[in-house]
């Protein structure tokens, strides 16, 4: 049986615990966008509020919701935009807003009205949420999108005939491109100032009678609480609804149960939800008129190549290829472009106006080396991470994205989530941050938190470049073969730890049978992504720059202050500072894995930071305890085998290969902890870091330790 | 009889939608009721379809394609 637990408080804030001040004025209307998924809901809202719209977590929830204001003509409004829902019975926390916000509140919670997106291109399915928003009872006006692609496909709709049957306003309109927007205001406008019921869809004789026996058997003071229509299929359906007496809702259970018929795959909600598509379709008999429908669309003819069973995973590939080279080659001049920027002129200026202002040299560190190169740090993966959210929203607002699903679904399911989970991971390979914001394209949040979990394993070209200055060190011509190892090993962990959490943290994930509605497919509205691109962005620049200029600030200050009395501060040798301290404290942990030295833990924990600063830690540390004039070109490459074959007591080759192993395994960069503290949330964040460190140091173990036998 | 079995184009008409209470749920309000009328509209890998189910496009696994029983519906 369902049990649906009512929200205890009343929505006195609309929406969004986050609760920037400034955009959303209390007294305003509220209006709830609701709609299918792929309807031109968020485009809608999208045009509507412009830029003054921020997002932020549902109260109580973990599941986020764009809220703007809209200057409407009529007045200020706040939008609501629920994410996209095929019915009031929630399948996912995404979907349960919808209900949450038109149902479980009360009625006091509820928002002044609701505007509705209606697929003019496929009215069926929007008709049956059109039905149940209407036995809510909530005053509501009809947004009938897509027009121009029923129009172009024979479609015709007769939206004022559409009006009198559900007895509220219809608007049709093409939002990408501002049609209607004015005339949506106007109603929208009136709606508010007059609002009223809509009407109720007929859901046949027999399930009428039942609905009205229940109907009188419900209390009345339950039945002020919620809109009495829901209430009475709700309990039909075989709900449990807080409040109504145990005999009520045994009564109406048997009533639903009575409704079957013999067949024991029957049970009253699928009636009910038949009864509704029967509505749907006489509505549809009598609005809608057809030129030449049953011809073949564009959309159907590309899907004959985009799906098939030969060209689909090669051009899935292509496609994933592109996405990579674009967050990779393209992104990557640009990040060296702006971290250069700030490196060179920023610090130059920054460094010439303190001489000027005469700071000293703590001040000067401070400002120079924590907050300008942290800061330089969050703002080179600006590129990047506007490429990706913009390429994220191409590949949705396509309706390419459905169909990569489609085709890859079978290969993600080894892993337990579904094909969508591909693309985030693919992006991993060039940076983990972007291929985390990436995990928003998975609706359910458990496979969102679970890949965000794999995400740091995939890895990613960072690390690269250390991987390669170990393995050319260390092996020479067979580099490459270490390399490609590091990769092959690197899948292998996303395969592993998969099933792992599966196995434990995941248990109970419910493996979804894949059905997936594809929708038409669109030119993206550039409008729409740029607006969704700065919002995001916005949102990544809040989480992430407090981390990244804090713990690039606090190694700096690690490494200047002096540790046992060698020098002043910012004036003592690295070894010699807390931080080389601290590797020095850190150094034995590492011993079991053949890497036990001070040089190699304080290029790890800088790796921590970042993995670029891995290689500048080692010529740092290096220079620092050895001769600089004794460095040839390859001098990093062979102090590292130097100290290696110290600490692995004559086994080099197992010792460095449990470094890259380890390097590989544990956490990619304080930018990643602090993407994943965005899209994960901060408990799952230390969780991950935990997990990564333990088996980081267990596989870095069990590689020395084995290999020491044989190498 | 299956989707599955159908030549692509061919229309079908659902008569049972079979799997557990919530998966019937789901395909019954993505339209998916006795009655409804369906064709194949693509094969994909490993029994993957992609479906026609009035003016919507839903794609389903070969596990849920399998839930779908179907009888042929004439033109």
């Amino acid at each position: 049986m369902n049990e649906r637990p009512l929200a205890k408080a009343l929505l006195t804030k609309p929406c969004c615990e986050d609760d920037t001040p400034g955009n959303v004025s209390a007294g305003d209307p509220r209006v709830a966008l609701v709609g299918n998924p792929n309807v031109g809901k968020s485009t809608l809202f999208n045009v509507l509020t412009g830029a003054r719209q921020r997002v932020g977590n549902w109260p109580g929830k973990t599941v986020s919701v764009a809220q703007g204001t809209w200057r409407s003509p009529h007045g200020d409004i706040t939008l609501i935009d629920l994410p996209g829902t095929y019915s009031l019975l929630p399948g996912s926390p995404d979907e349960a807003l919808t209900r949450d916000l038109l149902v479980d509140r009360g009625m006091d919670g509820r928002p002044d009205l609701v505007v509705i997106t209606v697929d003019a291109a496929n009215l069926a399915r929007n008709l049956y949420l059109l039905a149940q928003v209407m036995e809510t009872g909530v005053p509501l006006v009809i947004a009938l999108t897509m027009v121009d692609i029923a129009k172009s496909r024979g479609i015709r709709i007769d939206a004022g005939r559409l009006a009198e049957l559900v007895d509220a306003p219809v608007v049709p309109l093409v939002p990408r491109r501002g049609e209607g927007v004015d005339e949506l205001a106007r109603v929208i406008g009136e709606a508010l100032a007059a609002p009223r019921r809509p009407a109720v869809p007929v859901l046949g004789a027999d399930l009428e009678a039942a609905l009205a026996s229940v109907t009188a058997e419900v209390p009345d003071d339950v039945a002020g609480r919620y809109p009495a229509r829901w209430l009475s299929i709700a309990l039909l359906a075989g709900e449990t609804v807080p409040g109504v007496p145990e005999e009520t809702t045994a009564a109406a259970r048997a009533l639903g149960a009575a409704l079957s018929t013999d067949d024991e795959l029957d049970d009253p909600e699928l009636v009910i939800a038949e009864q509704r598509y029967a509505w749907v379709h006489e509505v549809i008999a009598d609005v809608v008129t057809r030129n030449g429908a049953g011809r073949a669309t564009w959309s159907d003819r590309t899907d004959q190549v985009l799906t098939s069973r030969w060209f689909g995973p090669p051009i899935f590939l292509g496609v994933m290829w592109a996405v990579f080279v674009l967050t990779t080659t393209v992104a990557e001049p640009l990040m060296t472009g702006l971290q250069g920027f700030f490196d060179g002129p920023v610090a130059t200026g920054a460094g010439r106006l303190l001489d000027a202002m005469g700071a000293g040299d703590a001040i000067r560190g401070l400002v120079m080396n924590g907050l300008i190169s942290g800061v330089g740090q969050v703002l080179s993966f600006v590129p990047l991470m506007a490429i990706m959210f913009v390429l994220l929203s191409v590949l949705e607002d396509s309706g390419y994205l459905a169909r990569a699903a489609f085709v890859v679904d079978r290969l993600m399911r080894l892993i337990g989530l579904p094909g969508r989970a591909f693309l985030p991971l693919i992006v991993g390979f060039g940076c983990n941050v972007p291929a985390l914001a990436g995990t928003r394209i998975l609706s359910d949040r458990r496979h969102r938190l679970l890949t965000g979990l794999l995400i740091p394993f995939v890895t990613c070209s960072a690390r690269l470049t250390v991987y390669v200055l170990v393995a050319t060190a260390f092996f020479g011509s067979a580099a490459g073969t270490v390399v490609f190892a590091m990769y092959v090993l690197s899948i292998a962990l996303v395969i592993g730890m998969g099933l792992l959490l599966r196995g434990t943290l995941f248990r109970g994930m419910a493996e979804e049978p894949l059905v997936l509605d594809l929708p038409p497919y669109r030119l993206p509205a550039v409008r729409v992504i740029g607006a969704q691109t700065w919002v995001k962005l916005q949102a990544f620049l809040k989480t992430a720059s407090g981390i990244i200029v804090a713990t690039v600030t606090l190694v700096w200050l690690l490494s200047s202050i002096p540790f046992g009395g060698h020098g002043s501060f910012g004036r003592t040798p690295i070894e010699h500072s807390v931080f080389g301290a601290a590797s020095h404290a850190v150094a034995p942990a590492f011993a079991p894995a053949g890497f036990g030295d001070w040089h190699a833990s304080a290029a790890l924990i800088t790796g921590f930071v970042a993995k670029e600063a891995v290689v500048s830690t080692m010529a740092q540390t290096y220079s620092m305890s050895e001769p600089a004039d004794g460095h040839e070109p390859n001098g990093l490459g062979a102090a590292l085998r130097g100290t290696i074959e110290q600490t692995s007591r004559g086994h080099p080759i197992p010792a460095v290969l449990a470094f890259l192993v380890f390097l590989l395994a544990y956490t990619p960069c304080m930018t990643t902890v602090a993407a994943q503290r965005t899209e994960i949330g901060g408990r799952l964040t230390l969780f991950g870091i935990g997990m990564q460190l333990t088996l980081a140091w267990l596989l870095a173990v069990a590689v020395f330790q084995v290999g020491s036998l044989f190498l | 009889m299956k989707p599955g079995e159908f030549a692509k184009g061919a229309l079908m008409r659902l008569c049972q939608v079979t799997g557990d209470r919530r998966h019937r749920r789901r395909l019954a309000e993505l339209g998916f009721v006795p009655g409804a009328v369906l064709s194949v509209l693509n094969r994909g890998m490993h029994g993957g379809l992609v479906l026609a189910l009035g003016d919507g496009r839903v794609a389903v696994d070969a596990l849920t394609a399998a839930t779908l029983v179907v009888e042929p519906a004439g033109e």
